[in-house]
């Protein structure tokens, strides 16, 4: 790392980096003002929200009467960690199972999603011919664009297990002789998580790729031609140049996905699930927002799961971050 | 030319000055905001029955209709604190009522106040006013539906039923279908004769919507089959329709359990996983989404299913306008054969006396600034004339009187009134579908221009015989010739009058919701697997199933004892 402003501040009085960091900032009033706007939208929008954090401690369920008076006014009672304790209590539903098909479904995307796009990113990369790498790029980011409740619906199609009439896939499962019976694509739990992650890579793969293909066009095109003066071939230059030239790219990507592991949303899941996979389609947010604001409307347990969230999430960006510093120099913060 | 034109300006400016002057009698006109708890579409600008409504009452209406999920909109709409002035909570009215939404309509109801309104309630206030915490009297909701003037009036089923395609008992040359095993024994033997339709698409013998809210398709058949009107998910057991009579002590009348734990019940499921096996049932019918239903069933290729007619609505006006008459559908009053009841003889029980549509319809918001002008209007709009003009439409245009004071409709006229683009200019429905409104037969005579509508007729054109039978098709006549009937709804008991309950499924149980929810999420879940195991695993399956739902089952069920003997109690004490 080669610093281009040298800390001021190195040997000098904790008073005299003070008044060095005001010189400073007085110095640079005009970059301090136009951040001024982002920093009001931060307080505003992520700091101020936290207030509600205090709902996971108070009692506001329509099931105990409480939220009719919380809604028109009163303060709720204190529940201490009451919600945080129903959170882990059994129900149909349980919340332990949230967390783990979150988690599940999180790693098979994650995995899924990154493998996909680096693979794409490096195939494109090769590609010499011009137009035709836009028009795959294009191609595939397009879908990126596309409303997941249109997404699920292609799904459900694609995916229908009719054994009369049996949806395209299994008619071309069936019709090719590769299976002799047609699975029940959306009606079993084994199958769920791994759908959510082929449908995820079909929407997202041209997106992600794009961030991977400008990382690429930023290495040195002197490497590939050292490289294969070296004698280096294709696949080589692959391995030696491209992915080494990507990694810190990737990396980076990778913590910040890591950050985001328990966001794996609801749409796909709440749109797609059926009563034979609901066991394993309950992710996070399905549960926030069908205990917080759905039938049962308990803004205190919901706000507990929210809380949870959080909290699983700052652990593992952290952890994520400390890992990648020991292993390599890349890190997030 | 300049002066001209300066003295038509002049009186331009004085006309509209004096027809400013004319208007000031009227009515300050305002703008209600108005939320639909269903989805709906936009009505046009210049839609015939508002524009007389703002004539008269100086009012317009400012629709928003349900889009998206109806529990989350009406949380959402709460957590704001502010509210549309007319607010219709749609089938989830108690969570707007719980969240002390709506006003309490009986500070501006009275016999005084407001006689038509009063004596569209009266007959049933025992059921519609209750009491609230303070133990005030309260009325949040004049009900949209269900307070029928006269005799009741059943053309057919608009509610749970069995169904079956016409064609399947056209099949086997028209035969008496009345228990479970006769229906599923006939699929049965129509699906081996007919795999296919006339195209090659295969039929699909049994269908069962689980999506979401309407899982009734798969959770509530058992207590029709017990003979048991809907009472969402308990039985509960009414043997001496007399109870007034004989002074039966409630306690024991109104005995209040959930079904689905039952060993009756294990019958039916025992019978689906055999249809299952047979192929009858199709596996993907778990997973399919309604929209999927519905275009299962508009293809015709469904034989039969347990649903509410009014669920599949669509799909029969499908089937109708492809002239596919003979795959629309016959509601059968199913029940248990004796054997699988130690013997007991059950009469089918699926058509009902009326009862008023309880807590559904629109409330007044607290938020709203002119109650008592919302209450004026409906209590001017429960006259004959505007009830008729909201009911028919306007004299000569929408309907025509014949010379013996009957209602009818020439077949256009009928024809638009089935066309959803038409009635956006031409009927009301976003506001009068939610209002109070009269149903059931017309007690007087009514005076329109200078004919007169003679009592008699039928508030609603689709019960009016003239309607019904005018534009029945023939297929549909040849149908009930063959059995004999006058109308489908004979397929069905006569009309039963209700327990004092009500209908159990009517029952607010926010109260309980954990232990509801989990026991509907264990039956979503085990219901299907249980019809889709082999016959040699169904019995543990079923011990199994019964020993997980069973502490939810206990929970709800209590509860439900208490809530139905509360209603039982609020219509007995009041007589």
């Amino acid at each position: 790392m080669t610093g281009i402003a040298k800390n001021p501040g190195t040997d000098r009085t904790p008073k005299q980096v003070r008044a060095g960091f005001l010189r400073r900032l007085c110095g640079q009033w005009q970059l301090a003002l136009m951040s001024v706007p982002m920093l009001l939208y931060v307080l505003l929008f992520n700091y101020v929200p936290l207030f509600g954090w205090s709902n996971a401690f108070k009692d506001i369920s329509n099931e105990r009467g409480t939220l009719i008076a919380f809604l028109r006014g009163d303060s709720p009672a204190n529940y201490g960690f009451n919600n945080f304790i129903n959170l882990f209590k059994p129900g149909a539903i349980p919340f332990t199972g949230a967390i783990r098909n979150t988690l599940a479904m999180s790693l098979i995307n994650l995995v899924m999603g990154t493998v996909s796009s680096v693979l794409l990113a490096v195939l494109l990369n090769e590609v010499r011919q011009k137009a035709y790498k836009r028009t795959v790029q294009t191609v595939t980011y397009l879908p990126h664009f596309l409303s997941m409740v249109i997404v699920v619906g292609m799904a459900k199609i694609i995916f229908d297990s009719n054994e009369r009439t049996p949806g395209p896939l299994n008619s071309l499962l069936l019709s090719t002789g590769m299976l002799q019976e047609g699975p029940d694509w959306l009606g079993q739990a084994k199958y769920f998580w791994w759908i959510v992650g082929v449908i995820n890579v079909w929407k997202e793969v041209g997106w992600g790729t794009i961030i991977y293909i400008s990382a690429m066009t930023g290495i040195d095109p002197c490497l590939y031609e050292a490289a294969s003066i070296d004698g280096a071939g294709r696949l080589q230059r692959i391995l030696h140049v491209t992915l080494p030239g990507i990694r810190s790219t990737f990396i980076i990507l990778m913590i910040m996905n890591i950050g985001h592991l328990l966001d794996t949303g609801f749409e796909i899941q709440y749109l797609l699930k059926s009563s034979g996979t609901q066991q394993v389609a309950y992710t996070i947010d399905l549960y926030v927002l069908e205990y917080g604001t759905g039938k049962q409307i308990d803004y205190g347990l919901a706000t507990a799961a929210g809380i949870f969230k959080s909290i699983v999430a700052i652990v593992l960006l952290t952890g994520a971050n400390f890992i990648s510093k020991r292993l390599s120099d890349d890190s997030l913060l | 030319m300049k002066r001209f034109l300066s003295i038509l300006l002049t009186l331009a400016l004085l006309t509209s000055l004096a027809a400013v002057a004319l208007a000031d009698d009227a009515p300050e006109p305002i703008t209600l905001t108005v939320f639909r708890g269903d989805p709906g579409d936009q009505p046009t600008e210049d839609n015939k029955i508002y524009k007389l409504i703002e004539e008269k009452f100086g009012i317009k209406f400012n629709f928003t209709y349900l889009t998206g999920d109806l529990d989350q909109t009406l949380s959402t709409r709460l957590a704001s604190g502010s509210y549309p002035d007319l607010f219709d909570g749609g089938n989830s009215a108690d969570l707007i009522i719980s969240g002390g939404a709506l006003i309490n309509l009986l500070d501006y109801i009275s016999p005084e106040k407001t006689p038509r309104l009063w004596a569209h309630i009266e007959p049933q206030k025992a059921r519609l006013i209750e009491k609230n915490a303070e133990g005030k009297d309260v009325l949040y909701i004049v009900p949209n539906y269900g307070l029928p003037d006269g005799p009741q009036i059943a053309l057919s089923v608009g509610g749970p039923a069995f169904f079956i395609q016409k064609q399947v008992l056209a099949w086997d040359d028209y035969p008496e279908i009345k228990t479970m095993d006769q229906y599923f024994d006939l699929l049965e033997r129509f699906l081996d004769a007919n795999p296919t339709d006339e195209n090659g698409t295969p039929y699909t013998g049994f269908a069962i919507l689980c999506e979401d809210w309407r899982h009734f398709c798969l959770i509530n058949p058992v207590q029709h089959l017990m003979g048991r009107p809907n009472d969402g998910e308990v039985y509960i057991c009414v043997t001496d329709q007399n109870y007034e009579v004989t002074g039966n002590d409630p306690s024991v009348e109104f005995k209040t359990e959930t079904f689905i734990d039952k060993p009756y019940a294990k019958a039916y499921y025992k019978k689906l996983n055999e249809m299952y096996n047979a192929g009858l049932i199709d596996r993907s019918t778990f997973t399919m989404s309604y929209d999927q239903y519905i275009a299962a069933i508009s293809n015709g290729t469904v034989l039969g299913m347990f649903d509410q007619a009014w669920d599949f609505g669509t799909a029969t006006s499908a089937l109708t306008d492809a002239k596919m008459y003979d795959r629309t559908y016959v509601a059968l009053g199913l029940v248990y054969d004796p054997d699988y009841v130690n013997g007991v003889e059950i009469e089918d029980h699926y058509l009902n006396g009326s009862l008023p549509n309880v807590r559904r319809g629109f409330g007044i918001s607290t938020s709203c600034q002119c109650p008592e002008r919302i209450v004026a209007m409906w209590e001017e709009l429960l006259s004959d004339e505007w009830q008729l003009l909201l009911n028919w439409g306007v004299e000569g245009e929408d309907y025509y009187i014949t010379d013996d004071g009957r209602l009818n409709m020439t077949e256009e006229q009928y024809a638009n009134t089935q066309n959803s683009q038409w009635k956006l200019a031409n009927k009301a429905d976003g506001f009068f579908q939610s209002s109070p409104k009269k149903q059931g037969w017309i007690m007087n005579d009514i005076q329109v221009g200078d004919k007169v509508v003679k009592a008699g007729n039928c508030w609603e054109p689709a019960n009016q015989d003239e309607i019904v039978f005018g534009l029945m098709n023939d297929y549909d006549k040849e149908f009930l010739a063959a059995y004999g009937y006058a109308k489908f709804a004979d397929f069905v008991n006569a009309p039963i009058d209700l327990a004092p309950y009500g209908e159990a499924w009517q029952i607010d149980y926010t109260p309980v919701t954990t232990a509801h929810d989990n026991f509907l999420k264990v039956q979503d879940e085990q219901l299907p697997k249980l019809i889709m195991c082999s016959p040699d695993e169904f019995d543990a399956l079923w011990d199994a199933f019964v020993a997980e739902i069973t502490p939810y089952a206990d929970e709800f069920a209590a509860f439900m004892q208490d809530a139905v003997l509360a209603e039982a109690h609020k219509v007995l004490d009041n007589k």
